[in-house]
């Protein structure tokens, strides 16, 4: 039963992961990756890390794509009805380099799964067959300890790298003096 | 969940090509950026895959979900300055087609 | 003891060589324009000085040898350090062959470098000339002086290089002849050097070194106990067909008549008195490996004897007056090979020595008389010169008298002892000493008639337009030297039934002791033997024959061309033939020279510029088109570096995955 939530999953997910990538509006793109990170978020769950679920869901979901949605929203990229300015997007607009994508897409994932595949055998197969303990697998408090113990260097560095984003971002959206947003569909809104 | 190890990986190398084909493949930017977000979701999979094989048999495996936490923040950052770049190009071109921003010399 | 100052006697005319190559840089820098006024010491009075300090240094150690030491020698400098076999010492000896030929050298080159200072004036290349003319006679004497066969060969290299610098010293002129005749000079030349090395190589292979008096000793052992004969031989016509190179002989001599072109003292000295020499000089140092060989001797006998009649021949015919005098070069060095292959070594060294007295003082007598006559060449364009260079003519006429061998006379004694041995051997020899008879003949004729046309005669010149004029004395002074000597050089070789000794014999005996031994043992204890008689009648013989063709040849021309034009409405085949030198350099050219040239074109338009550049070339250009379609790849299209980077990683991904990496 669990196993086949996993597969039911596992599908959805690759069916908004395709979605993510073939959607002509980047709404809907952004959209679809949301519901790939919600079945990701099961695939956690049922595989016992329950904490993870949560930050995928919270941090992915909950801001990542916010502000994405902010953004595409701000800069008005959404709109079904594509005027003047914005950009159209045919899919395969330009034949070598999509194809060249597509086949580089395609090595890495035959290669990946053909070395899954050849390392398969290798996998021990866990003797108490992914028997889970109470609290799951990513308990708290272990994690904890770890993260600011073992791992307090990097988590560090995470923080600081967190403060540089924000600086930069704020620096990089900053608006210029005679720069202006787009221009809505109906060109007001000039400064 | 008694799912073998090996579907959790390939789920994760079909994830992550399909980022793939999206990366290379679209000319929108936003796109592009969510196809970033794909693969590293793909890896953070992988990472999940290997903490639960190494945490089978009893150890429980605190550095696969420390090390998914870190690529999450890192993520986000990513996202982020990506896109502070996209509003600033918007800014300069009124378009977020990479057609525009294809010449480094721009 | 060593006497290492012998090295003085080469190493001086080097540095006037470097002096006036000095000068002439100067000149070059246009920081003066005549070098031969240089304020202080002029180029012309360095490569004198040089000359004189040489010849000093040289009788000096002539003086010393004689007696008990009959030799000097100088510490040995190792070139070519042993170890693996080839062990190269150089070391200068002075022994009584090198003291001799040392003397000759520095002695004539030192009279002819006072007449070049006074030929050459007004040249712009004057010190370029003094630095190359001493130059070749540091090389003349290295060949000379060494102790080894290498430094022999380095020697005769060097003079070959420069005949070749000094032959074609005026290049700019006459339509690139002279460069032309350098060419060929040098390049017939080489055909000898190359049979010089083989021959070398030969002696090495078989006697373990190239020091003379080791192979000698080398040599005396084989040919006394009969072994190796064949090696030998060979040996023994490989380093002739070397001295055929230097020495003009046939099938080599065309280079020499042609080296005319360049100035009259080099002639004088180098393609009369020295360079040419150097062939003969070769031969009696190895007088062992040559007496080893009755096939090597026959063949040097017969060959000289060839280019003696060829030559001689030739020169009757000849107008350029130069010209004469170098067809009667390379017949007189045919009289010297003669005398080698017939065993008389110590008449060849004779001969060369009187023959640079007389050929010297010919060819600088010339040159004033060309000099004199506004660079006119032509004999036929004489005439009656006696009244206006009255000591030019009778230096010349002195030489002249020499060269045909007039009784007593220096050139006299010795061209009848080179005969005289080739009678006494005796059998085949005897068409050789026919041979050689009838070529005496023809030189007294030649000899006299050049100086009928030219001396004599009425004046077939334009006077209103040339000006013949007697030459400075520091032309004509040398001359008179070089005239006495030729007048009484005869006194070193005296023939032994004036019951004197035999001067130049009597000192050179310990250099052919080996040779004769070895030509002793061979012919079974007789050595060739003339009675008194067959001397005095043979003596007889030769000096009815130099008076008679003298005569001949002097009256018939002394009063214009009649003789020359009706010999060639007579016999205008025969007077062809004779003029073109036997037709053997043209027969060269459509034979040789042709094919090569040709061949060197096809080599150069087709396998050079075609193939090889076209190899490389091509090379380069597909090196360039790769870059330009590479270059296509740095498009500045992020996207397209992105694919590209993906690529990469795919391929290796793929690769991990099939293959593991």
């Amino acid at each position: 039963m669990v196993n086949l939530l996993f597969y039911i999953a596992a599908l959805v997910a690759v069916l908004t992961a395709v979605g993510v990538v073939l959607a002509r509006n980047p709404v809907i793109s952004v959209l679809s990756l949301l519901s790939c990170f919600a079945s990701l978020a099961v695939i956690y769950l049922l595989a016992g890390f329950q904490f993870l679920a949560a930050i995928q869901i919270l941090v992915y979901g909950g801001a990542i794509m916010v502000l994405f949605l902010f953004v595409v929203m701000l800069l008005n990229l959404g709109g079904l009805s594509q005027e003047d300015g914005e950009q159209d997007d045919p899919l395969f607009h330009d034949r070598r380099r999509s194809g060249g994508g597509l086949a580089i897409a395609v090595a890495l994932g035959s290669a990946s799964l053909i070395g899954i595949l050849r390392g398969a055998r290798h996998l021990a197969e866990p003797t108490n067959g992914f028997a889970m303990p109470e609290e799951g697998l990513d308990a708290l408090p272990a994690l904890a300890e770890a993260m600011f113990t073992r791992y307090s260097l990097p988590f560090e560095a995470a923080s600081v790298l967190l403060l540089s984003a924000a600086v930069g971002v704020m620096v990089l959206a900053k608006r210029q003096r005679h720069d202006g947003l787009a221009p809505a569909p109906s060109g007001e809104d000039r400064p | 969940m008694t799912v073998p190890t090996e579907h959790l990986l390939a789920l994760a190398a079909i994830l992550f090509a399909i980022g793939v084909a999206g990366f290379f493949t679209r000319r929108n930017l936003i796109v592009v950026l969510t196809s970033i977000e794909l693969m590293l979701n793909a890896a953070n999979l992988t990472f999940v895959a290997g903490a639960r094989l190494h945490s089978a048999n009893g150890g429980v495996q605190v550095d696969g979900p420390i090390f998914v936490i870190f690529v999450v923040a890192v993520a986000a950052v990513e996202a982020a300055v990506g896109l502070a770049l996209v509003i600033a190009l918007y800014r300069r071109k009124q378009t977020v087609s990479l057609d525009a921003i294809a010449r480094m010399e721009d | 003891m060593t006497h290492d100052w012998l090295w003085l006697i080469p190493a001086l005319p080097l540095l006037g060589s470097l002096l006036c190559g000095i000068q002439h840089a100067q000149v070059l820098r246009g920081r003066t324009t005549r070098p031969d006024l240089q304020p202080g010491i002029g180029a012309g009075a360095t490569a004198v000085a040089a000359m004189a300090v040489a010849f000093a240094l040289s009788i000096m150690g002539f003086a010393k040898i004689g007696g008990e030491t009959s030799f000097l020698e100088s510490s040995s400098w190792a070139w070519i350090p042993g170890g693996g076999g080839l062990d190269i010492q150089l070391a200068m000896v002075l022994d009584r062959l090198s003291g001799t030929m040392a003397l000759v050298v520095t002695g004539v080159g030192l009279l002819i470098h006072i007449y070049a200072a006074g030929y050459m004036r007004g040249d712009a290349g004057y010190a370029k000339f003094f630095a190359f003319l001493n130059l070749f006679v540091t090389m003349m004497l290295l060949l000379i002086f060494s102790d080894n066969m290498v430094g022999t060969f380095v020697g005769w290299e060097g003079v070959g290089l420069c005949s070749y610098l000094l032959i074609g010293f005026w290049y700019d002129r006459d339509g690139g002849k002279p460069g032309h005749a350098a060419q060929k000079a040098f390049v017939v030349n080489r055909i000898g050097d190359a049979c010089f090395l083989l021959g070398m190589f030969l002696l090495f292979t078989t006697f373990g070194s190239l020091n003379y008096g080791e192979l000698v000793e080398g040599i005396r052992t084989a040919a006394l106990g009969g072994e190796h004969s064949g090696t030998l031989a060979l040996a023994a016509l490989l380093l002739f067909g070397g001295a055929c190179g230097k020495s003009a002989q046939f099938p080599l001599f065309t280079w020499l008549p042609d080296a005319m072109a360049g100035p009259t003292p080099v002639s004088a000295l180098i393609h009369a008195a020295t360079m040419v020499t150097s062939g003969i000089y070769l031969v009696i140092r190895l007088n062992p490996l040559f007496a080893a060989s009755e096939l090597a001797l026959f063949l040097i006998a017969a060959i000289g004897a060839a280019t003696a009649l060829i030559a001689g021949s030739s020169a009757l015919r000849q107008r350029d007056l130069k010209g004469i005098l170098a067809y009667s070069t390379v017949s007189q060095l045919g009289y010297m090979f003669l005398a080698l292959g017939s065993g008389a070594w110590v008449a060849a060294l004779f001969h060369v020595i009187t023959h640079a007295f007389f050929k010297a003082l010919l060819f600088l007598g010339a040159g004033s008389v060309i000099h004199g006559m506004h660079e006119e060449k032509d004999v036929h364009k004489m005439g009656g010169l006696r009244r206006h260079m009255p000591r030019t003519f009778v230096t010349f006429t002195c030489g002249a008298a020499a060269l045909s061998g007039l009784p007593l006379l220096s050139g006299f004694f010795s061209k009848d002892e080179i005969l005289a041995h080739t009678f006494a051997v005796g059998g085949a020899w005897w068409i050789l000493w026919g041979v050689g008879v009838f070529t005496a003949a023809l030189t007294a004729y030649y000899s006299w008639r050049m100086v009928a046309l030219v001396f004599f005669g009425e004046e077939r010149f334009d006077s209103q337009a040339v000006h013949p004029h007697e030459s400075p004395s520091i032309m004509t002074v040398p001359l008179m030297v070089l005239a006495g000597l030729s007048l009484v050089g005869g006194a070193i070789g005296l023939p032994a039934v004036f019951h004197v000794p035999h001067l130049l014999g009597d000192w050179l005996e310990p250099v052919v002791r080996t040779g004769n031994e070895i030509l002793e043992h061979r012919s079974g204890g007789h050595l060739p033997h003339l009675s008194h008689t067959l001397e005095w009648i043979l003596l007889g013989l030769g000096s009815a024959i130099a008076l008679g063709c003298a005569h001949l040849g002097f009256h018939r021309n002394k009063n214009g061309l009649d003789a020359e034009n009706s010999f060639e409405q007579g016999h205008p085949k025969l007077a062809a033939t004779l003029g073109d030198a036997w037709g053997i350099d043209r027969a060269y050219y459509a034979g040789i020279v042709t094919p090569v040239k040709i061949l060197a074109a096809f080599i150069a338009v087709v396998i050079d510029a075609l193939c090889i550049d076209g190899a490389v070339n091509g090379l380069a250009d597909a090196a360039k088109r790769g870059g330009l379609r590479l270059r296509a790849l740095a498009n500045g299209q992020v996207s397209s570096y992105g694919l590209w980077m993906g690529g990469g990683a795919a391929v290796i991904a793929l690769l991990w995955a099939l293959g593991g990496i």
